[in-house]
């Protein structure tokens, strides 16, 4: 696979802050790369100087084998972008709206009709095109701003926390949305987020801490660099799991166990055979991962 | 040229639509009303009675028209300008509320974008203000028309011409400002301090010397002076008509700002329009060199 977003030797200061430090990345063509980190990492500066929205101190940005300082027109068209808080017109209608943005791209008429009527199939959204903007739900609205970052079928859809404040359902929706896109039209996703359970699903994932990369790889790359495994353990006696001399936590009906990784795990029941009768491994989460990476936890993006 | 007019389109949408906006840009002209109505149109009336020549009387109609030409004049030559800077005020929401990141993540040229609000705001406040001006020319056809054609297209250019000057002044103003904060500062400043210094509330010839000469500076003011010659050229000339004295009427002309002096230099009418369309493309200018200038950060 190619890659379609090549990111070398980044940097961008704001007076005393150097927001983006040296920052060196790629994304494949087609994969859903995931961008973490606290606010103020340095996430939104760089999706800033992607999108053409900021200038960069150093360091060059290539996208769909586009120079950002050569070509930036080109890259923008590229890009959807869907922002943390809809900026779209609240007086205007959702069809107004759609209209106004699609023409920014050169689709007009009858063009822009068919785009229309395929996008609001696709993200459901056909009743709603008379209603102004401002009147509508979280969750619809949201549908609406995915709507207008791919008016012009752009081949990477930049996503920057999605999903924040939407109810579960608007969610999974919107979710069911992205990953069809990604099968049908080979569309790559960059996306941030504060959801641990979503960057679990990414194909690749980047954590950032005060403008510099702390940790990149796959989730079980992460999880097992980063990590360790926990065994729960159902039906036994609490002296009995002490016996056995690891670390481990009361749980409501069980107890588990932390252990460096998945062998040092198979080592301990095949050791206590007797007591491993019920019991299940898991991988460590995302959240221990980006604790470990960056010595801070995730939570609604402010630093814990 | 479809992308200007697709923002141009979207930019008016937004102000008609925003009736915070709208209705905000009418004030200026509602408070002049209300200011007319409840006490101005009488204190012009018996201003115009007792300065009248001893023994010398005026028809009822011909004062009506007299005090309906200061009226109208101030009305538009406040809102030609008022108006602009409220329709103008949605560059300002858009960097407010971040919609400008969204027009700008698209491939349009900046030049393209400074041009829609100019043009939107251009258009909005030029509705507004020839819808005034046709509900002006109603009043003044029911209390006393005395206008001739000519004064009518004058009156036309002239708002026109404030119009363009008044968007092309509020374009580098708002060009500045970047929040809602900063938008009812400047509103208000300018709803309330701009009917003054351009001679809407009282006339110029009313205040002391030192600040007659510190107006006479501001182009705005031989704008209202403009409007005001040509919504009182006509009952002016009916005075004389009616065998007024011309010294007289040069008195009534002064004191209502239609003669406007820079440093006791009188300013004739084409000085006037000189003056308002140079600054027009002055102002013009250092909005697109701003534009021009204005750097990713």
């Amino acid at each position: 696979m190619n890659n379609i977003i090549e990111i070398q030797g980044l940097c961008k200061r704001f007076g005393d802050i150097q927001a983006v430090q040296d920052l060196n990345l790629k994304v494949r063509e087609g994969e859903l790369f995931a961008f973490l980190g606290i606010n103020g990492a340095g996430k939104s500066t760089t999706i800033n100087i992607m999108c053409g929205q900021l200038g960069k101190d150093q360091g060059s940005v290539t996208i769909d084998g586009a120079d950002l300082d050569h070509n930036p027109d080109h890259i923008k068209r590229s890009l959807g972008v869907v922002f943390q808080s809809s900026v779209l017109d609240s007086a205007l209608t959702v069809q107004d709206n759609l209209e106004s943005r699609a023409a920014l791209y050169g689709i007009a008429g009858q063009n822009f009709k068919s785009r229309l009527s395929a996008l609001a199939r696709l993200l459901d959204f056909e009743d709603l095109l008379k209603r102004p903007v401002g009147k509508l739900s979280g969750g619809q609205r949201r549908r609406i701003d995915i709507a207008r970052a791919l008016l012009h079928q752009p081949r990477i859809l930049i996503l920057d926390e999605p999903t924040t404040g939407l109810d579960p359902q608007t969610r999974k929706l919107l979710w069911n949305v992205i990953t069809d896109l990604r099968k049908k039209e080979q569309m790559t996703v960059f996306l941030t987020t504060h959801y641990m359970e979503e960057a679990a699903e990414a194909d690749y994932v980047v954590i950032l801490d005060s403008g510099k990369i702390a940790a990149q790889g796959t989730p079980l790359e992460l999880k097992n660099t980063y990590s360790g495994d926990y065994i729960t353990l159902y039906g036994v006696e609490e002296q009995a799991v002490k016996a056995m001399n690891v670390e481990y936590e009361a749980i409501r009906d069980a107890f588990r166990l932390s252990v460096p990784d998945t062998a040092a795990a198979t080592q301990l029941i095949l050791k206590h055979p007797g007591i491993f009768r019920d019991y299940e491994i898991t991988k460590g989460k995302m959240d221990d991962v980006f604790l470990q990476a960056t010595g801070k936890k995730l939570e609604g993006g402010a630093e814990k | 040229m479809t992308v200007i007019k697709a923002l141009i389109k979207r930019n008016m949408k937004l102000f008609f639509r925003d009736k915070g906006m709208f209705f905000t840009a009418l004030i200026t002209p509602a408070i002049l009303l209300v200011l007319y109505i409840s006490f101005l149109g009488n204190v012009y009336r018996d201003s115009f009675v007792t300065n009248l020549p001893e023994g010398f009387q005026l028809p009822e109609k011909l004062l009506n028209s007299l005090v309906g030409g200061q009226l109208i004049s101030s009305i538009l030559a406040v809102s030609c300008v008022t108006i602009s800077f409220c329709s103008n005020f949605l560059m300002v929401q858009d960097k407010a509320t971040g919609s400008i990141r969204d027009l700008t993540i698209a491939p349009v040229k900046g030049s393209a974008l400074a041009i829609s609000y100019y043009i939107a705001s251009l258009l909005s406040t030029l509705l507004i203000c020839l819808a005034a001006m046709v509900l002006c020319f109603g009043y003044l056809a029911v209390i006393g028309w005395y206008l001739s054609f000519t004064d009518v297209l004058c009156l036309l250019m002239d708002v026109i011409l404030l119009t363009l000057f008044g968007t092309a002044l509020s374009s580098i103003i708002n060009h500045f400002l970047s929040t809602q904060g900063q938008i009812s500062a400047v509103g208000s400043i300018v709803s309330s301090g701009y009917g003054f210094i351009c001679g809407a509330y009282m006339p110029i010839s009313s205040f002391g010397e030192g600040l007659q000469k510190v107006i006479s500076f501001l182009p705005g003011t031989y704008g209202t002076s403009l409007v005001r010659n040509h919504s009182m050229q006509g009952a002016l000339q009916e005075m004389s008509n009616y065998g007024m004295p011309q010294t007289a009427i040069q008195e009534f002309r002064d004191a209502m700002d239609c003669n406007l002096y820079f440093f006791s230099r009188p300013v004739s009418i084409p000085v006037m329009y000189l003056i308002l369309g140079g600054t027009v493309a002055l102002l013009l200018t250092i909005y697109i060199l701003i534009c021009k200038r204005k750097k990713r950060a």
